[in-house]
């Protein structure tokens, strides 16, 4: 009982302390409504004139998405086999899997910086920055599906004299192959809606629009890409989601 | 009994965390022979099954198989012991989305060079050898089917097949009944007897049903805490070793087994199955 009750005193004093530490206040969200309501007001209706920009980005994001994707699941899944603690001894998997970590900790928007910088502007370096954020999350994930595997089948077929590459191929593959699909299909997912905003700091695609025409204010035509934007989010959710439908 | 032996153990102990899991003072299989081990659970019986197999490193004494000194150092040496030696496991052990076709052909992994298994190359001795192990476990019309969707008596008879498809020459059957209820139990042991009969295999395998080794072994090794305690011809076991064996309180040390191989009590442990002792009587 008095350990519920110190816990429910130090979780309220923690919320109370961070909404105080992000002055948070709900009469200023009020007052700023209609100014949201105005923002939106300002992209309607939306002005369908750049609908050649408008074609030209969606393709462009969807490019670097695919191709970021691609190049990310190339080095994805070789280093999550290396990272898998039951395949590898601990001098290959905890570096492996320290690597994976610290480039998960980097945000996707200094990845994009940091390519932007080495690469120039453009979809190039967006393309880059997903894959190395790419290769960070979907080698983790292969690795913990790895790790999941039922063991014994693998066994079973060192047991009938297969080297170690046969059992990969022959053993492991088969057995973690929906999951791995699956994985890149959600990945795919995410490095679309990711992509769409890599445009903020100069890696191309359709949130460079949105920025560029939001500088000008030109609200009308932001607007348009916009919803772009979303229907691309959408489309892609909906192809991750057949995938996995048609793969359990 | 002058028959060739294919596994011959001497003073053999196995190790694990610094305790002694298994400790056979010595053990004869000829070829041929189709040997039950039984014993309660964790008496060792895998750990056997696992050392001559060449998993478990035994750290004493002498354990030959098939003429290869055990354990084996060198990689390639042992690629070639695997692949003579078939093993059948409790859970089957397969690849279960792949079809019955490709588990069974698995056990030709170890024959096929690295770039032919990895390209899908196929040779005519492997269809040959793979087609006959589907035929002879009798799943020619479900070869196409993938190994999950059968049920544990046929996901049992694809391992079989595929531990033939390794064209072994002993077979070791890790509790290959004990996931399956009793009538198909009975059917898939009646299957490995046949194939072991067919393909002139030496069999050894644990079971949990005393019953069942009675009637499906010619020679029974009885196990408890990691020793054979038993050894003899299955028809020479007689109820009073049985008690023995599990446990129950019987006829001290005294075996009445009679006739050739009789059986030979080599340890007897002095409590009764509820862990009291046993006064001498």
């Amino acid at each position: 009982m008095a350990g519920g009750a110190a816990l429910f005193l130090t979780a309220s004093a923690l919320l109370l302390w961070s909404f105080r530490g992000s002055e948070f206040s709900f009469g200023q969200f009020w007052r700023g409504i209609p100014r949201l309501l105005h923002f939106f007001g300002r992209m309607a209706p939306p002005d369908w004139s750049v609908w050649d920009v408008l074609l030209a980005a969606s393709v462009e994001t969807l490019q670097t998405t695919i191709a970021g994707t691609f190049l990310g699941a190339l080095f994805a899944y070789p280093l999550g086999v290396l990272a898998a603690s039951n395949w590898t001894p601990a001098w290959v998997h905890l570096p492996v899997k320290a690597l994976m970590a610290f480039i998960r900790s980097i945000p996707l928007l200094l990845l994009a910086l940091l390519f932007v910088s080495a690469v120039g502007l453009g979809p190039f370096p967006g393309a880059l920055a997903l894959a190395a954020h790419s290769v960070g999350v979907l080698g983790r994930f292969v690795a913990e599906e790895i790790e999941a595997t039922d063991p014994r089948p693998l066994l079973a077929l060192r047991g009938t004299g297969a080297s170690s590459i046969q059992i990969i191929q022959h053993g492991l593959i088969p057995q973690v192959l929906p999951q791995m699909v699956a994985h890149l299909a959600i990945r795919f997912e995410m490095n679309l809606r990711d992509s769409a905003i890599l445009g903020l700091v100069g890696a191309g695609g359709l949130g460079f629009y949105v920025f560029l025409y939001v500088k000008q204010f030109q609200w009308q035509k932001s607007g348009v890409l916009v919803l772009a934007i979303i229907a691309l989010v959408f489309a892609g959710e909906f192809a991750a989601w057949q995938v996995r439908k048609r793969l359990m | 009994m002058p028959k060739e032996a294919v596994i011959r153990v001497e003073n053999a102990r196995v190790t694990k965390a610094g305790r002694t899991i298994l400790s056979v003072d010595r053990l004869e299989v000829s070829r041929g022979e189709r040997v039950a081990v039984i014993g309660e659970s964790g008496s060792g019986k895998t750990t056997l099954m696992r050392m001559l197999k060449g998993y478990a490193p035994c750290e004493e004494g002498r354990v030959v198989v098939l003429g290869d000194a055990l354990p084996i150092r060198e990689r390639r040496r042992m690629k070639a012991h695997h692949r003579r030696i078939g093993m059948i496991h409790q859970h089957f052990d397969l690849i279960g989305r792949e079809t019955v076709w490709r588990n069974v052909w698995h056990g030709r992994l170890g024959c096929v060079s690295l770039l032919g298994s990895a390209l899908g190359v196929r040779s005519a001795r492997d269809l040959a050898v793979c087609g006959r192990a589907i035929r002879e476990v009798r799943l020619d019309d479900k070869r196409l089917r993938s190994a999950r969707t059968l049920s544990g008596g046929e996901q049992q008879r694809v391992a079989i097949a595929r531990a033939l498809a390794q064209e072994p020459t002993v077979l070791l059957a890790d509790e290959p009944v004990s996931s399956l209820d009793p009538a198909l139990a009975e059917e898939v042991l009646e299957l490995l007897l046949s194939v072991c009969a067919a393909h002139d295999l030496t069999l050894l395998m644990s079971l949990h049903l005393p019953a069942l080794a009675r009637k499906y072994a010619d020679r029974i090794l009885a196990m408890r805490r990691g020793e054979i305690i038993w050894d003899g011809s299955s028809d020479s076991l007689s109820d009073e070793t049985m008690d023995e064996i599990y446990g129950f309180t019987g006829a001290n040390g005294a075996s009445n087994g009679s006739g050739a191989g009789a059986g030979r009590i080599a340890f007897a442990w002095p409590y009764g199955w509820r862990g009291r002792p046993v006064p001498d009587g």
